[in-house]
């Protein structure tokens, strides 16, 4: 991240250092310091056991005694909400399967014509031969259910936060934590509220789906036009007619895309709580197979979650469009048919568990990936092992231990140490010659955080180098925000699993801003290319979270590659469509000043388009970074070390002290990084009068 | 492009530009005029019919070396996108375009991109200034095009920015500046190449009234040094008259009259240029040659002669014998008498659409 150059005046002899410059110098400064002494205070490294507060503990006392205390408003609600569940259930199950598909297809029709309806039509029906109807159903009770509840909750808080501005504020950081508080980690104290059973993955669900809601609803409420609001003011409304006959109804689509992205998130959600267990659902299913090493059975149930996930949000994301509604007369004869069908076929109707129509197919994937694996295990181990070892491993452990005769055939001496740092002082020498001083710095801290390795950065680096960056993105505050949240992780204990984190989710973003970012400027560049990326895209952005760890554990085990591998897929997307965006949307006007300059194609991307889209990219990547922390801890599942391992650890011990201190260090990593890459967004924005 | 450009060669020369907006836009072209028998507005109805927009209509015209061409229409009437069409920042559909006698829809992309770091300039609208460089990187920015250094580039930039009087706001970004001083930017950006050709696409219009006089004020002063082929694109009719040497007038992508301020005002082909012409002040932008009477039509006895002269506008002719009722003699730059006027004839010009 370059810091902002202002513009440089040396006309007057000395060297005026910016703000980047003089940030990165401080960092470089403490680094050294850090390294030289670190042979007489070890503790300058290694942050001393003795130091931490027992925070997992107190919070652990703390809770416990807090939640035996509502324990029992909780069991009620939980007895209470046992009986929605229930007749959801036996309404889902008990409609005969071609009068579902008959229903939903003839939705489809309604919101979107011949397309959606067929979509809906063709993706029910895999479901049915599948043989997971049942689960799917189960799965689909669950939502139905929790989906209210979030819609409730989630619109009560934007509606809230919209009338009483003093609360705004409030409200916002509540949805920030919801979001960033990693799913698995409230999963543990709602266990011990709501006891064993699907209602803890139905309130977690509620819980994660909410914000969403809220947000679009706060937005849309934000945006109707003064005017229309006036307008209700002058027709003489009370602030509830207002609200409820005017602005709300104005804001209705927005609201839309709030309940469609609530949907999803509640998919997305109720897939993971099958961890804990105890419900026959899809997700359950998944990881079943998964445990037994079925990945053919896996990857079916998981493409049963990916039809629903995409008929679901294909259905709802029309509903948000507002275009105009198709003929109900048709929609009307689809289900008659099906209703007919079903009283017809009544008795003779296959239980849909029994119908394995598509399971041969998942044997023959399954044998057809043994075989697979088998044949190519050299070359898979070899991407894997190749990743591992002059990748990941590195940026763990630092070049001075990755670099081994074992992998790289060379011991890693001191001297090499010097080249490198030699080298990469010469390069920044050059740099900073040429005017990038702060460029020049950053090459040599680079340098440096390469031969020590991420896991074992000293702690006063991180903090002073998180607050430098704080100061730079946004000033005073924002480092001292960074500083701050990062010295509560420090004291938690919890400092080596935070920073194995921070290097798998650093590893993963780093690969999705090089990647991601070449893809988004390739699809800029290339319209054709762009039609080839997206619907790619949009599908890896449908797929709840969970699904894409089948794939990269089929290939390449449990283990850190496959954890990264699936954070890298799920997290690239948001840099691709961003960087994309941000250099697609760059005015006309000033492409054509570019080309009437004389300015190829080429001149105008790099000296225009991109420069004029960093903002957006630059939220691309925060996105990215957000999504990579989501991710991170799903990853856990199958074998990552850090924070993640620490919250599934929690889970299966029940231990809410630890869960709930894993789980805030994590929304302190996320929350920390969101707001540095914003700041320098909106640094970059301001730079740019947006 | 050759120097071998003569003197009495048209800077720019369009013959039959069409563009056309909508899938297959060419080949259907070709085919409706096929089909009108190469009647334009009759084949602009057919593709119309068809779903395309016809923006530019047979357009065809001539810019003289050093002559201030403004075309004038409503918006949406095509006229900016016949500036992108010479300046292929579009690719026209149809036609001929000439810059100094060379076809440019047969240049390379190579070649136009040559083009247009020599020889052309263009100012836009709303100013189009890089909001990452500061006004010194934004003015330079063509030269940098050319590969010029940045010692050099920025000299150049100083000039130009100097010409425009915007000295000592170098190193300020666009986002400090007002209006007024981001199209001086921008008009300095334009000329920083010191191109023959110079296209400003409504240069003033985002600008207040104030401002906007301002800036045509020195915009006719610097073209009075500067002496570039020019088209000047806007909607503002007083605008036109006020710097034109030729207009010409588009509706519907089809430009309608090409004629000279004078010519414009009082002589409109229908009544759409007629309906422009009702707001302005037709005495100050026709002369007084257009009221002239020849000699012999002269009475026996002039008794008063208020000095009049053939390059006055009928205002300033209708002040000077507001007065009189007798025909007064005309004179010419040398004080000879060339004609008379009949100060009724005056009134009677002024008055000629009011009604």
């Amino acid at each position: 991240m370059s810091a902002p150059t202002v513009a440089q005046d040396t006309a007057h002899g000395g060297i005026h250092l910016t703000t980047g410059a003089k940030a990165a110098l401080v960092v470089l400064i403490i680094g050294a310091l850090c390294m030289a002494l670190a042979p007489v205070w070890p503790w300058l490294v290694k942050y001393p056991a003795g130091w931490a507060l027992p925070a997992s503990d107190w919070i652990g006392a703390a809770l416990e005694w807090l939640l035996n205390l509502i324990k029992p408003v909780a069991r009620f609600f939980s007895r209470a909400l046992a009986y929605p569940m229930e007749w959801a259930n036996i309404l889902f199950n008990g409609i005969p399967w071609p009068l579902s598909i008959g229903l939903v297809t003839a939705l489809g029709w309604y919101v979107g014509g011949w397309s959606l309806a067929s979509l809906s039509f063709l993706g029910l029906s895999f479901v049915v031969s599948s043989g997971y109807w049942d689960e799917s159903m189960n799965t689909l009770s669950l939502v139905a259910v929790s989906v209210p509840l979030a819609l409730l909750f989630g619109g009560g808080l934007g509606i809230l936060a919209n009338e009483v501005p003093r609360v705004r504020n409030a409200v916002q950081t509540l949805m920030d934590v919801m979001q960033t508080v990693p799913t698995f980690a409230y999963l543990t104290p709602l266990l011990l509220l709501f006891g064993f059973g699907p209602v803890v993955g139905l309130i977690a669900s509620a819980i994660y789906a909410a914000p969403p809601m809220a947000r679009n609803v706060m937005l849309g409420l934000e945006r109707v036009e003064s005017d229309v609001k006036e307008a209700a003011i002058m027709s003489g409304g009370t602030r509830m007619q207002q609200l409820f006959l005017v602005e709300i109804p104005s804001a209705s689509q927005q609201i839309m895309v709030g309940v469609n992205q609530c949907l999803m998130a509640a998919l997305s959600m109720v897939i993971i709580a099958a961890v804990i267990g105890g419900f026959n659902d899809i997700g359950w299913e998944v990881l079943l197979t998964m445990r037994k090493a079925q990945f053919g059975q896996a990857l079916l149930a998981g493409l049963v979650i990916v039809v629903f996930a995409i008929v679901i949000d294909r259905i709802s994301g029309q509903m948000a469009e507002d275009r105009q509604r198709h003929s109900k007369r048709i929609s009307g004869a689809i289900i008659a048919v099906a209703g007919v069908i079903a009283i017809v076929f009544w008795s003779r109707l296959p239980e849909p568990a029994s119908l394995t129509l598509l399971q041969p197919t998942a044997d023959w994937v399954d044998s057809g990936l043994s075989a697979f694996t088998v044949a190519n295990g050299s070359a898979l181990d070899g991407l894997k092992n190749g990743a591992m070892f002059y990748g990941l491993l590195p940026l763990r452990i630092g070049l001075d231990g990755a670099v081994l005769p074992f992998t790289w055939g060379f011991q890693w001496t001191f001297g090499m140490s010097l080249v490198l740092f030699g080298a990469a002082a010469a390069l920044g020498a050059v740099l900073a010659l040429r005017g990038n001083i702060a460029a020049g710095i950053m090459l040599v801290i680079a340098a440096g955080v390469i031969e020590t390795g991420i896991a074992d950065l000293p702690w006063p680096f991180v903090l002073v180098g998180a607050g430098a960056i704080g100061w730079v993105a946004g000033g005073r505050k924002l480092a001292q925000f960074a500083v701050l949240m990062l010295l509560a992780v420090l004291l938690s204990g919890l400092w080596d699993k935070a920073l194995l984190s921070l290097y798998l989710s650093g590893a993963a973003v780093l690969t999705c801003a090089v990647f991601g970012g070449a893809i988004g400027l390739v699809c800029a560049m290339s319209p054709l290319a762009w039609r080839f990326v997206r619907p790619i895209c949009d599908m890896l952005q449908t797929i709840p979270l969970f699904v894409f760890l089948i794939p990269v554990l089929m290939f390449f085990q449990i283990g850190e590659f496959s954890a990264f591998l699936a954070i890298c897929f799920y997290a690239i997307v948001p840099m691709i469509r961003y960087t994309r965006h941000g250099l697609v949307t760059v005015p006309d006007e000033l492409i054509e000043a570019a080309v009437s300059s004389g300015a190829t194609s080429w001149q105008t991307m790099v000296e225009v388009r991109a420069p004029y889209a960093a903002p957006t990219i630059l939220l691309g990547l925060n996105q990215t970074i957000l999504y990579a922390f989501a991710m991170l801890v799903i990853a856990a599942l199958i074998g990552t070390t850090g924070l993640g391992q620490s919250i599934y650890l929690a889970l299966s011990q029940a231990d809410v002290g630890l869960g709930i201190t894993s789980g805030a260090c994590m929304a302190i990593l996320a929350l920390v990084a969101d707001r540095l890459v914003q700041g320098f967004a909106t640094e970059r924005r301001k730079a740019l009068g947006l | 492009m050759g120097d071998d450009t003569r003197a009495d060669q048209p800077a720019i020369s369009c013959r039959g530009v069409w563009q056309v907006f909508g899938p297959n836009a060419k080949s259907k072209l070709k085919a409706a005029l096929a089909a009108s028998g190469g009647e334009s507005q009759s084949a602009a109805d057919t593709l119309r019919e068809d779903g395309l927009i016809p923006a530019v209509q047979d357009a065809t015209f001539d810019v003289k070396r050093g002559e201030l061409f403004v075309i004038m229409g409503l918006s949406g009437s095509g006229k900016s996108t016949i500036v992108r069409c010479i300046s292929r920042l579009i690719e026209p559909t149809g036609g001929a375009i000439d810059i100094d006698g060379q076809s440019i829809l047969d240049a390379s992309k190579a070649q136009m991109i040559e083009l247009r770091r020599r020889k052309l300039g263009m100012v836009f609208q709303h100013f189009g200034l890089f909001p990452h460089m500061s006004v010194a990187e934004n003015v330079a920015f063509p030269l940098k095009m050319q590969g010029q250094g940045k010692r050099d580039r920025l000299k150049r930039a100083h000039e130009v920015i100097g010409l425009v009087g915007l000295e000592g706001r170098e190193t300020a970004y666009p986002r400090e500046l007002s209006g007024g001083q981001r199209q001086r930017v921008g008009i300095a950006r334009s000329l920083a190449v010191n191109p023959d050709i110079w296209f400003l696409d409504e240069p003033f219009s985002a600008l207040d009234p104030l401002i906007r006089r301002q800036l045509q004020d020195e915009f006719i002063k610097i073209q009075a040094t500067l002496k570039k082929s020019i088209i000047f694109i806007t909607h503002d009719i007083a605008e036109a008259l006020k710097i034109a040497d030729r207009i010409a007038i588009m509706r519907d992508g089809r430009i309608v009259q090409i004629g000279t301020p004078t010519e414009i005002v009082l002589k409109p082909v229908d009544d759409y240029v007629r309906e422009f012409s009702k707001d302005v002040v037709k005495g100050r932008h026709a002369r007084i040659s257009s009221v002239l009477r020849p000699l012999s039509e002269a009475p026996d006895n002039m008794p008063d002669d208020p000095g009049i002269r053939q390059d006055m506008t009928l205002e300033e002719a209708l002040a000077a014998c507001i007065s009189l009722y007798q025909p007064v003699p005309v004179h010419d730059a040398d004080g000879k008498i060339i004609g008379v006027v009949h100060p009724s004839d005056l009134s009677a010009a002024l008055q000629v659409d009011e009604a």
